[in-house]
Order: structure tokens, then C-alpha cells, then sequence
């Protein structure tokens, strides 16, 4: 055993990150990036409240103890539950279609007899959620549970009651009881997986044709720019979405997930979403000089989509600007997509929004791959 | 070779910086249709530099290159071989499907590029190869499968970047002799060598230094010229006698 030997090899390896300035500062950023991600996201302090419509249709009752409306102190005691927000709807229809179109996390509904009801032996009000997405409906139901439960021991004593029989009726618009967590999960596994795939696919061989002179050969042809990356889009969408349908294949028939919408439905998200990503992998692959590095890249693009595109944590609750990156990132569109066809069982009406998204997205990612290409040809 | 028709390649004033380094610094060079040309200089005088303005890889920083009475770029590769000087091939695929695929790229139909795939592999000598996987072959084998690439589209102007190294003596004199062939039936080549018996069997040579064309001519005139026995000699001469100025 030879100190100094060891020592060669150890400060040979220093000299090459020195020279490698690029992996140094890759060392320095991911770490970075994904830890404040994590303390931002896992830690509580500055996370936002999940937005839920009340629509108190209470009409109360004349006791002798005065007005009770326990539709009202429901709705306050909603309101003070640490991540709820309360906005007042005036229709459950009206609060309805705001939760379709996810603009709230889900509606709380007090029908117009509930504390005459309660009054008289037994009412509920009902938590209307979406149904796709157990991040979001989870802690809808639980604040409504808590808040109905406070409010019904508190009128107890107010009342002279004992706890009035007061309960939550949940309401899926899509889904349902039924559904195992893996059903919920499934459309999540398939966007990440697809996207983690493809993009180290198609980087890792970009990487190698340009790196075995193969891509200058190509630049030397008469082949074009657009050309080079629509055959590498052909060549790597069949292979990511061969792999994609083995995903779908083994979810449906071994895990027994189910597929409420289009499997078209699906893989049209899939497709449009994976155009982005080879080309996304094509661009990156000109930043990146070793295989080293493009591996280096992938806690980056993958960890903010993670962690903001609604795959852990509802992306409602994000600090406003991060919101708005997340809308930017593709896997926060496929995912909801994914989920609203095969949870929700929604049509491609319901879908276009987010299909738009993940083909502007792609189209972005076919204009960087043919910038990234010119420098090739400089 | 008929001095009469116009250039294949015109090169004047030609400056190409990487950074603060003048690889090309002011190259006026003109390639006759229809001959041999060998560029001679040492490592880092610019030749490959040259090769890959010509071949549209590389944009002129500065003057103005026409090839084939085109700039370069898409518009002419058809008509253009480029032989790389490392072997630029895909590693995983047998060496048929290699010449296949560049074939393809050039537009060759699928008859007719199995048929000249088997000619070239015929003429250097890699016949019974054409199923190994590129990444199976000797250095020299790779060096011949690029070579074949280059040439699979029988380009009317062919540009070598030191096609023989690497290569053994017997088969050089083959390809060499393929050259001349190819030279007879049209084929303008722009060849970069270190070899000094390869740049004999040129039409006309020209001398690079720093960047510049210190002298052009047909190996006995610039032996004579500098009154030396060989061109390596000749093309010391030519560096001291004026090492930054134009060739006399």
C-alpha cells in the first residue's frame, strides 16, 4: 500500500473536475435546487391553502336560544382550518363546474334544511371533490370532517343538544370509492416513467452521435437540421411508446388498474408529451460533453416536475410563483391529463386544454433541438 | 486533368478564428476540376480547418470559399464526399448497414446502394465484413469502412482528411490506385496527407503554414523551386523563405 499512489489517483480525479467546470457547477446547483425544493415543499411554513367553494344554502331555524344556522359556523369553522381557503359560491352548480375546471380543490355544500334537519334527528352536507387526485380530495375531506365535527359539539352545548347527528356525504365527479391508490397512481407512473426514459434515450444517443463524429458526417450530407431531429423523433417515439404500452399493459391486466377513458385518449397524451421529450433530450445532449454530465441533468429536469407538476403534492398549494412554473413544466399537464382520462374517464374536450400545453411545449422543444443542431453546423 | 474548366473549389482571403486562435488567416487557394490535390503542413497549420469549411461544417470567419460554384452547405453535399480523420461510423451496426444508411442519406436507391456497397467493399478489401459490427473491427478495417462511406455516393468532389493513416502499405497503394480510377472518371480530390509519397502521386500539392497556402504546385515544381529532392524539404524551404508573406 503506497500513500503517494493513492494520493495520485485522488488528486488526478480533483484536476479532472477542475477542468470540468460545467460537472462542478452541476455538483454545486443540484443539491441546491433540490434541497430548497424539499424544505420549501415538505416543510410547511409558506405553503398555500387549497382553495374550496362553501355554498351555505342554510336557510337556519328560530330556537328559543335566538337564530342557529349551523350552515354558517360550519363554513367559518372551514375557514379557520389551516389549509383551506374558503370562497362563497352561491349555486352548488356554479361550485360544481369550478371544481371540474380545478379551480378549487373541491366544494363544500349545505343544503337549504340542514339545520332543521339536524334539528330533528340527522343531516349532511356534502364535499364535492374531483376524484382524480387523492393529494387534493385527501385534505378537503379531512378539513371538512374536522370542521363539521367541531361545529356540531360546539352546538350541542349551544343548543342543549347532544352532538347532533351531523355527517360528511362525500361526492366524486369522476372516480370514486372504489378506486385502489394504485389506480390513482398508475397515470403518474406512466408520465414519469415515459418522460425519464425517453429523455435519457435520446440524450445518452445524441450524445454519442455527435461525440463519434457520426452527427459532422450527417451535417456534411445533404441532410437538414429539421430532418436529422423528425428521424430521431420517429425512431425514439416508437421505442418510448412501445415501452409506454408496456407500462399500460402490465397496469391493466397484472395490477388489474383501471382505464376509465380512451387508452387512445392516452396514448395521444403520451405521444404529444414524448415529441417534447426527444427533442428536449436532443437539445440538452449539446450541453452536456460526457455521459457523466447528461445523467447530472436529469435530478434537474426531473425533480422540479416532481415536485411541482402534482404528482406529491397538489399543485393549488404552491406559492404563487412557483404555480406558475409549474405550468410550465409538461409532466404537471400530462399528469393531470392522464389522470382525468383514466381516473376520470373524461373525453378529449375536457383534455384539450392541457394537450394544447404539452403541444406547445413540444413545439418549443422542436424549435431548441434545431437551435441546439445550428451550433453543430457554426 | 483539363486546366481549362473552372474550380471546384475557390478559396480567397479565407479567415477562421476559434477564439484568439487564426486556424485559416487570410488562405487563397484554388482546386482545379478534375485534379489531385494534396494539402502538406504539419499538425495545426490548418488543413482540417480547410476541409471542414469546404465541406460546410465550419463558417469562414472571415473571406469567401465557393464549392463547386456554390457555398458550401446543403446545396452541394450531395455532390461532396467527406472522409473524417477519426473514423465517424455507428459503433453497434455491421459495416453493410453502415454504408446503407450514408447511401440512404445521399439519396441512392435501394438497389443501387446494395450494389455499391458491395463494389466498395469489394475495393477495400473488407468483403466477408459486412456483418461485424463496426466496434469488431481492427483500427485500419475502420478507417477503410469510413473511407467507403465517404465515397458510397460517388461524390463529384471528394475531401480526405489523412485517409491512410492507420492504413498498411499494400492496401494504400490499392486505395491510391482506386484514387487515380476515381480521378480518371471526374472526381475532383482534395487530400490532406503527412505522407510525402502520397503527396507525389498528387496533380498539384499545396504547402500550408499558420494558416495561409505558402506554395502551390505540381510536386516537380515546387522541388525545383526550392531546388530540393523532396517536397518535405521543399516545404521547409518555402516556410524560412517567407513564413508569413504570400508565396512566391
Amino acid at each position: 500500500m503506497s500513500l503517494s499512489r493513492v494520493g495520485a489517483i485522488a488528486v488526478r480525479i480533483l484536476k479532472q473536475f477542475r477542468h470540468d467546470r460545467r460537472t462542478v457547477a452541476l455538483i454545486v446547483i443540484v443539491p441546491l435546487v433540490v434541497m430548497a425544493l424539499i424544505g420549501y415543499l415538505i416543510g410547511d411554513s409558506g405553503k398555500e391553502q387549497l382553495p374550496v367553494a362553501v355554498v351555505n344554502l342554510d336557510a337556519g331555524v328560530e330556537t328559543q336560544a335566538g337564530h342557529v344556522s349551523l350552515g354558517g359556523e360550519i363554513a367559518a369553522a372551514l375557514g379557520r382550518q389551516d389549509q383551506i381557503e374558503v370562497h362563497a359560491v352561491t349555486s352548488e352548480q356554479a361550485a360544481i363546474d369550478q371544481v371540474r375546471s380545478g379551480d378549487v380543490a373541491g366544494a363544500l355544500v349545505m343544503p337549504a334544511d340542514l339545520t332543521r334537519r339536524v334539528l330533528s334527528g340527522g343531516g349532511s352536507v356534502r364535499v364535492v371533490v374531483g376524484g382524480t387526485d387523492p393529494n387534493v380530495q385527501g385534505p378537503v375531506l379531512r378539513a371538512t370532517q374536522a370542521a363539521v365535527l367541531s361545529v356540531a359539539t360546539s352546538a350541542a352545548s349551544t343548543v342543549g343538544f347532544q352532538a347532533p347527528p351531523l355527517s360528511v356525504e362525500p361526492v366524486s365527479l369522476a372516480g370514486g370509492p372504489n378506486l385502489s391508490p394504485l389506480d390513482y397512481d398508475a397515470p403518474i407512473l406512466l408520465t414519469f416513467f415515459a418522460f425519464f426514459l425517453t429523455f435519457l434515450l435520446t440524450s445518452v444517443s445524441f450524445l454519442r452521435e455527435r461525440s463519434s463524429g457520426t452527427l459532422e458526417r450527417l451535417m456534411a450530407s445533404p441532410v437538414s437540421r429539421l430532418e436529422v431531429l423528425l428521424g430521431y423523433l420517429l425512431g425514439f417515439i416508437g421505442f418510448a411508446m412501445a415501452q409506454a404500452l408496456l407500462i399500460l399493459g402490465y397496469a391493466t391486466w397484472v395490477l388489474d388498474v383501471r382505464i376509465a377513458g380512451s387508452i387512445w385518449l392516452v396514448l395521444l397524451v403520451l405521444v404529444v408529451l414524448l415529441v417534447g421529450v426527444v427533442n428536449l433530450g436532443i437539445a440538452l445532449s449539446f450541453y452536456a460533453r460526457n455521459e457523466l454530465q447528461v445523467v447530472q441533468f436529469m435530478p434537474l429536469i426531473l425533480v422540479p416536475q416532481v415536485f411541482l407538476g402534482g404528482l406529491i403534492w397538489p399543485v393549488q398549494t404552491l406559492w404563487p410563483p412557483l404555480r406558475l412554473l409549474s405550468q410550465l413544466l409538461p409532466l404537471t399537464h400530462s399528469t393531470v391529463a392522464l389522470r382525468a382520462v383514466m381516473v376520470g374517464g373524461v373525453g378529449f374536450g375536457d383534455v384539450a386544454g392541457r394537450l394544447l400545453a404539452l403541444l406547445a411545449f413540444s413545439v418549443a422543444m422542436v424549435a431548441l433541438g434545431v437551435l441546439a443542431l445550428r451550433k453543430q453546423r457554426a | 486533368m483539363d486546366a481549362n474548366r473552372g474550380a471546384a473549389i475557390e478559396a480567397s482571403g479565407l479567415v477562421r478564428t476559434f477564439g484568439h486562435l487564426r486556424a485559416l488567416d487570410g488562405l487563397d487557394l484554388s482546386i482545379r476540376t478534375g485534379e489531385i490535390m494534396g494539402l502538406v503542413g504539419p499538425n495545426g497549420a490548418g488543413k482540417t480547418t480547410f476541409i471542414r469549411v469546404v465541406a460546410g461544417l465550419l463558417r469562414p470567419t472571415d473571406g469567401t470559399v465557393r464549392v463547386l460554384e456554390h457555398a458550401p452547405g446543403r446545396r452541394v453535399a450531395a455532390d461532396v464526399g467527406y472522409m473524417t480523420q477519426a473514423a465517424a461510423l455507428y459503433e453497434d451496426l455491421p459495416v453493410l448497414d453502415n454504408l446503407l444508411f450514408f447511401a440512404r442519406l445521399f439519396g441512392l436507391p435501394g438497389d443501387e446502394a446494395k450494389t455499391r456497397a458491395a463494389e466498395l467493399l469489394d475495393l477495400v478489401s473488407l468483403g466477408g465484413k459486412e456483418r461485424v459490427p463496426v466496434r469488431a473491427l481492427s483500427g485500419g478495417m475502420r478507417q477503410l469502412t469510413n473511407l467507403a462511406c465517404a465515397m458510397v455516393h460517388r461524390p463529384r468532389l471528394l475531401l480526405l482528411d489523412e485517409p491512410t493513416v492507420g492504413i498498411d502499405p499494400v492496401l494504400r497503394l490499392r486505395l491510391w490506385d482506386h484514387f487515380r480510377e476515381l480521378n480518371d472518371a471526374g472526381t475532383t480530390i482534395l487530400v490532406t496527407t503527412h505522407v510525402m509519397e502520397e503527396a507525389e502521386r498528387c496533380h498539384r500539392v499545396a504547402l500550408i503554414g499558420a494558416g495561409r497556402a505558402i506554395a502551390v504546385g505540381t510536386p516537380e515544381e515546387l522541388r525545383g523551386a526550392a531546388r530540393t529532392e523532396t517536397i518535405e524539404e521543399a516545404y521547409l524551404v518555402f516556410w524560412n523563405r517567407d513564413p508569413n508573406g504570400d508565396p512566391s
